[in-house]
């Protein structure tokens, strides 16, 4: 059988192209049309290198090409302002990804920030390739010719108001069906799962053995077809062709200036972007004026981040193991001999490379024939497929067990043989990985799996398993170096991919301090878990002399690079994003307290600190809302402290940060007191504010007046801020606590309000926070609700008052069970003897009268009736008088009552007083 | 022969395009096959233009093709093949297209329940025979499995994990002694398999823990996991695909609407996708909302319109039958079907209308019967 390995890609491509050329005229005019394609692409006067991006194909072709031409000069498709990052390519391990970063915006939406491009840059890739070629062969020169990571962003959709929050990401030579349904066709006539799969059945294994000819022809026929079955998204085409008139530009300038002889020069894009048919396209093209717009004013930083298979696979939508698939595959061609790629050397042994300088190109041969260079080669199986089928099913059955399976020889066997037939029943010469990967699956894969990877997975290990880049310490960015640098005498090599644990005894290694130091701001400003604290805390007035950290900057190396986009040291950068946070339009007092709190803490610059707090008082005086009140309270509380344990006098903006906040407090309290979206938390720590700064605010010259007279405009109607009212009365000693408990006897006799009473103790928990000392008030509350509130209203309620209690006081709940534990008795026993303590105290009014039923007052009273008769009548007291002297029934009233029924303690009180009678 | 029988095996039914496909089957063929493993394939998933065949092959079992392909080879393999997943996920019917494509033969099956003994696996006596004539070949009954092992053909194993431990223990040594001995017997008591034997078992994932497979057993078998389709396409396919046949096994004329079918396909999605989300089981409905499941669905809405309605399906009764299948467990499943019918079919339909409206209504009256 003599069939050309092309007969299926064909077949492929021109179904695929009969089903979605719509009329049926237009097949024709899509097939001619590929064949033009094809030959202005190849006939083209500068050599075009049609690429795909991870096709070992690609790459294969691109090293033997290299090899034959020696071109001079490479234009390649890639941001062109991406250049100089490229020389550090040299001191990564790949695959790592180029990146272009932008945080200072001007000339884009503001939302859009920060603006980043990425282009992931693997080993066994045609751009590599070219790379390695140009930069260590001398006299070689590489240009970028693609638009500028800003022309990016101008030409994204300006209407999007927000660009995606990821990088966005650049391939070299994407090359894939364009809209979905292309590619289902495609991927279910082609009886294969996913497109990788596609393309290596039906692209890559045909290519293996084919010359460059018949490789450009086959790549410049998919880019053309992708291209004339196009969807209808002018704005992605226009973009497309945009880039291509833009690179076609800057080839024709650079070959203008240079002089460089076109034949010598190869210019290696995308396959897509070779079947181009815009009219700039070609160094003999008619027109060729097209205006390249200047870049914005944006700031544009560049450096080296690292990637991974696994991370390309997802950021462009590939199957699982596909590139780490295509890398085996190149490594196995390369093995194979034939081909001997190119590899950026490392700086280290920087030798200059022997003067192999353009030696003997060989020029290319004029194009004999067109689309029927499909070449007839019957397809090869050797002795080398069987032998690596051979150990990949041992080594899979080995990982499997290693991995609980219980997998044994016999499964070897059935791997290899289930292979052979797999790829047999899909019509390839020999098992591709993933016919090995479904053998696999299918003969040691059983109902459960024992561990924490599954068969296929484990295959993708084998196969390459995910590789994951490193950027080497001289290509990092000056804050990424600085940091290693500093945390060198922890003693790790913390660009290792592991997980470090670190102990830091301060006392015993004051040198450490520095380090630690550091570590608490990395914890500030990298993503959780690159250094974590695992013992010790860093807070105000907080520092711990030992301490225990977890360091993964290995794992967490881009975030540290993009760091060092923003400065050049980490205080540098937590600097400017304080800044950035306090002057943020939607930054708030609690906001900018804060920050000054992150700057004492981490910066201990003075000035800093006191432009942070300049700005916090600022945006207090000019706040409308008292929602951060409880931030605010909490933030300056803390802040006061500090400085009042380090510093002989508060500074300045402190200062007036409690003078502001008291007259900005009292004047929204009315209004806050009746606004129904304020809540009694927020109206609470108003009142906690203007109450516990209250000494150093008068003694700054503010007036209490001012509060008294807040207080006295304010109206609630709901009970929480009712009761917090009353609170806040009580605590400007406007309202005695007897009175106040009097209200509340009120309330919980009357059985219309009775419902609403939980809201009310709610409010006097939250009193407490301007009012502390009426905590024994509030357990007594408590404790009186529990005791008479109906069970029916007591028990719906009981969740609501825990959950209400954690959420909006849990600072206040400790301070109120301390009390209570204070007031009850600790043990059982001593309950059932127990006497609430204001049970026991005299009841103000039922029990008064007896009390001062004799003595010189009374007598006095008794003797001139009148004035008290009239006011009597004025509150509109009955009763009148009591027979001076007269005995009280001993035993009436409750208390009496008690303590008839428990005799032993009066009887004792009586012993000791040496009284001998008994009632 | 077809129309004689209420439900033709496979192999019957197909039997006009297998003798086809036998004649211009060029491949090679292993053991005993009565096609390459190529045209089998081509048999279960229907044929491509690119396939360049005279006539079209349709598509009998709908899935990612690379299940049947593992299949295929498994059994062409001396492994058998073991299909696991969730109930209704087509795993006795592709047991079936494979056997029937595979050794024409797609009845040899056993039945596996709690009561299966080794006897149904290996054989069994005819008792008055027996006294007649005394032990011997002629007396002796094989079971399907024996048949298909001396024939050189696929035998099949339903519901493998119901059965018992014993049970599953002699199936071990046919599988991998390839004989059963008849120690009753002097002499002509073992019988081998022939060359083309292997079996084809499925296994209920959801029975999993009744009778667990042993480990020397699942060495003997390879898994092929099928599980619940969730691409709509080809789920309507399905659901088309059986609902024609069925019709025309009860000889109704029915138009099925295409809208119909979509609500249909939807409704099983946002149920899966709640099924998905839940946390408990009581959040879940019982049913495994298989594809089989939405046939069953379809086809007693069918049934109903035809004997009950006015011979047109409506939304209504097929929201009724919907809630009617799926309703297992009251008050859970109700209360769940009752939650989708506010939260989803509700505002679905005001916004979509159409059929959407009737759907809702009908699903409400079944649900307010029930309850
Ligand atoms: N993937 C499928 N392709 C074709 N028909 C299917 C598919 N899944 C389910 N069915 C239909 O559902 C019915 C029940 O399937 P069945 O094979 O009995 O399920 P299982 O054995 O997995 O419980 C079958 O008769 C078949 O018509
Ligand atoms: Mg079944």
């Amino acid at each position: 059988m003599t069939q050309s390995p092309f007969a299926a890609l064909r077949e492929q491509l021109s179904d695929a192209a009969a089903a979605f050329a719509g009329t049926p005229g237009a097949l024709s005019g899509i097939l001619s049309g590929m064949v033009d394609d094809v030959d202005r692409a190849l006939g083209e006067q500068l050599e075009i290198f049609p690429v795909c991006h991870h096709s070992p194909g690609s790459a294969l072709a691109m090293a033997r090409r290299l090899r034959d031409k020696q071109p001079e000069v490479i234009y390649l498709e890639l941001c062109e302002d991406l250049r100089p990052v490229l020389d550090e390519l040299r001191n990564c391990r790949l695959p790592v990804s180029l990146q272009a970063f932008a945080t200072e915006l001007d000339g884009f939406p503001d939302a859009w920030g920060p603006l980043s491009v990425v282009a992931p840059i693997t080993e066994a890739s045609a751009e590599y390739q070219a790379i390695a070629y140009a930069l260590d062969t001398p006299g070689v020169e590489l240009v970028l010719v693609d638009r500028s990571a800003d022309h990016v962003f101008q030409w994204s959709p300006q209407e999007q108001p927000d660009q995606p929050a990821d990088a966005v990401g650049m391939e070299i030579g994407d090359l894939r069906p364009r809209f979905a349904e292309l590619e289902e066709h495609l991927l279910h006539h082609g009886k294969v799962r996913h497109w990788s799969e596609w393309w290596d059945q039906y692209v890559e294994q045909p290519l293996a053995g084919a010359d460059y000819d018949t490789y450009r022809q086959v790549m410049v026929l998919i880019g053309s077809l992708f291209r004339r079955l196009g969807p209808d998204d002018a704005g992605r085409l226009a973009r497309d062709e945009d880039r291509e008139r833009y690179m076609w530009t800057r080839m024709r300038e650079h070959l203008a200036t240079s002089g460089a002889d076109p034949e010598r020069c190869l210019y290696v894009c995308g396959a897509f972007h070779a079947a181009s048919r815009v009219e700039e396209f070609g160094l003999a093209a008619e027109r060729t004026e097209f205006a390249i717009t200047p870049r914005t004013a944006t700031t544009w930083l560049y450096g080296i981040v690292p990637a991974s298979h696994s991370a390309i696979e997802e950021q462009f939508g590939l199957a699982g193991g596909s590139v780490s698939i295509a890398a085996a595959t190149f490594a196995k061609a390369v093995s194979r001999g034939g081909v001997k790629p190119y590899q950026l050397k490392e700086h280290a042994s920087k030798r200059p490379a022997r003067a192999r300088k353009a030696a003997s190109p060989v020029r290319r041969e004029p194009l004999a024939d067109r689309l029927s260079g499909f070449l007839s080669r019957p397809p090869v199986l050797d002795e080398l497929d069987e032998a690596e089928l051979l150990g990949w099913s041992v080594d899979i059955v080995r990982l499997a067990r290693r991995n609980g399976y219980l997998a044994s020889t016999a499964d070897a066997i059935a791997v290899f043989e289930t292979s052979i037939l797999l790829a047999g029943m899909r019509n390839r010469a020999r098992p591709t990985p993933y016919d090995f990967q479904d053998a696999a699956v299918t003969c040691i894969e059983k109902d459960t799996v024992p561990g924490r990877r599954d068969v296929r997975r484990l295959c993708e290990i084998l196969l390459g398993g995910d590789r994951i880049g490193e950027v080497g310490y001289t290509a990092m960015p000056p804050l990424a170096q600085d940091v290693y640098d500093r945390l060198a005498p922890l003693g790790f090599d913390l660009k290792k991919r592991a997980v470090h644990r670190a102990l830091l005894d301060l006392n015993a290694d004051p040198a450490l301090a520095p380090c630690s130091h550091l570590l608490w701001i990395l914890h500030r400003l990298l993503p959780d878990g690159a250094v974590r604290p695992i013992m010790g805390s860093r807070r105000l007035g907080e520092r711990s002399v030992q301490e225990s950290w977890d360091l993964a900057l290995g794992h967490h190396q881009r975030a540290l690079i993009e760091l060092g986009y923003e400065g050049v040291t980490v205080e540098q950068v937590l600097e400017q994003r304080l800044r950035r946070r306090v002057w943020d339009p939607k930054a708030t007092a609690a906001v900018a307290l804060e920050a000054v709190e992150d700057a004492i803490v981490f910066l201990g610059s003075r000035r800093l600190t006191e432009e942070l707090g300049a700005r916090a008082v600022e945006l207090l005086a000019a706040e409308r809302t008292v929602d951060d009140a409880p931030d605010v309270l909490r933030g300056i509380r803390r802040l006061l402290a500090h400085y009042r344990a380090t510093e002989p006098a508060l500074p300045d903006w402190c200062e007036r940060f409690v003078t502001t906040g008291y007259a900005h407090y009292c004047t929204l309290l009315p209004s806050a007191f009746v606004a129904e979206d304020i809540g009694v938390r927020q109206v609470a720590a108003m009142l906690g504010f203007l109450s516990s700064m209250e000494g150093l605010a008068l003694s700054l010259g503010c007036d209490r007046a001012q509060l008294e007279l807040a207080v006295r405009q304010s109206h609630p109607e709901t009970p929480g801020k009712v009761a917090l009212l009353w609170g806040a009365q009580f605590r400007l000693g406007v309202l005695p606590l007897a009175e106040l408990r009097e209200r509340c006897d009120e309330l919980l006799a009357n059985p219309l309000v009775i419902p609403s009473f939980p809201q009310y103790i709610s409010g006097f928990v939250q009193a407490l926070e301007p009012a502390p000392a009426l905590t024994p008030f509030v357990v007594e509350v408590i404790s009186n609700a529990f005791a008479r509130l109906p069970d029916e209203v007591l028990l719906p309620w009981l969740p609501m008052l825990i959950t209400t209690l954690r959420q909006e006081a849990p600072e206040l709940v400790p301070v109120l069970v301390r009390e209570a534990g204070r007031t009850f008795p600790g043990t059982l026993a001593a309950v059932d003897a127990w006497v609430p303590p204001w049970t026991a105290r005299p009841a103000p009014r039922a029990e008064a009268r007896p009390v001062v039923a004799g003595g010189p007052v009374a007598e006095l009273l008794a003797a001139h009736p009148a004035a008290i008769d009239a006011v009597a009548a004025l509150l509109g007291c009955e009763g009148g008088w009591q027979p001076l002297g007269q005995a009280v029934p001993s035993g009436s009233g409750p208390a009496g009552a008690l303590l008839t029924r428990h005799p032993a303690t009066v009887t004792a009180v009586a012993e000791l007083l040496g009284g001998g009678a008994t009632s | 022969m077809t129309d004689e029988m209420l439900r033709a095996p496979a192999e019957v039914k197909y039997a006009e395009e297998l003798d086809w496909l036998e004649s211009i089957d060029d491949g090679p063929k292993p053991f005993s096959w009565r096609l390459s493993p190529r045209m089998v394939r081509l048999f279960v998933l229907g044929s491509e233009r690119s396939d360049g065949l005279d006539r079209e092959i349709p598509q009998k079992w709908f899935g990612d093709r690379s299940f049947v392909e593992r299949s295929i080879v498994t059994l062409a393999s001396d492994r058998g093949l073991l299909l696991i997943g969730d109930p209704g996920t087509g795993k006795s019917w592709l047991a079936e297209l494979l056997s029937a494509a595979i050794s024409r033969n797609s009845t040899l099956v056993v039945q596996g329940t709690a009561g299966t003994t080794e006897d149904h696996i290996k054989y069994s006596w005819n008792v008055s025979m027996v006294i007649a004539k005394g032990q011997s070949r002629d007396s002796m009954i094989p079971s399907p499995i024996m048949t298909a092992m001396e024939g050189g053909v696929i035998g099949r194993f339903e519901e493998l994990t119901r059965s018992t431990s014993d049970v599953q223990d002699a199936l071990i040594s046919i599988l991998s002694e390839k004989y059963v001995s008849i120690p009753e017997l002097d002499d002509d008591n073992i019988v081998f398999a022939q060359p083309g034997f292997s079996i084809i078992a499925t296994a209920n994932s959801r029975d999993r823990g009744v009778n667990d497979l042993s480990s020397a057993l699942k060495r003997r078998f390879n898994f092929v996991r099928i599980p619940v389709v969730t691409n709509k396409r080809s789920e309507a396919e399905i659901v088309r695909f059986r609902t024609v046949e069925l019709l025309r096994r009860h000889r109704i004329e029915l138009e099925l609407p295409p809208t119909l079918l979509d609500i249909l396909l939807q409704s099983f999605a946002d149920l899966r996708a709640a099924a998905a989300s839940a946390r408990s089981d009581d959040e879940k409905l019982e049913s495994a909302l298989s594809t089989a499941e939405q046939i069953g669905v379809l086809e007693d809405a069918i049934l109903h319109s035809n004997f009950f309605g006015d011979r047109t399906l409506r939304a209504e009764t097929l929201a009724g039958s919907l809630v009617g299948s799926l309703a297992r467990r009251q008050p859970e499943d109700l209360a769940i079907l009752n939650k989708y019918w506010h939260g989803v079919i509700e505002p679905r339909s005001k916004k979509d209308g159409g059929e959407w409206v009737d759907f809702l209504e009908g699903g409400r009256q079944a649900i307010a019967t029930l309850s």
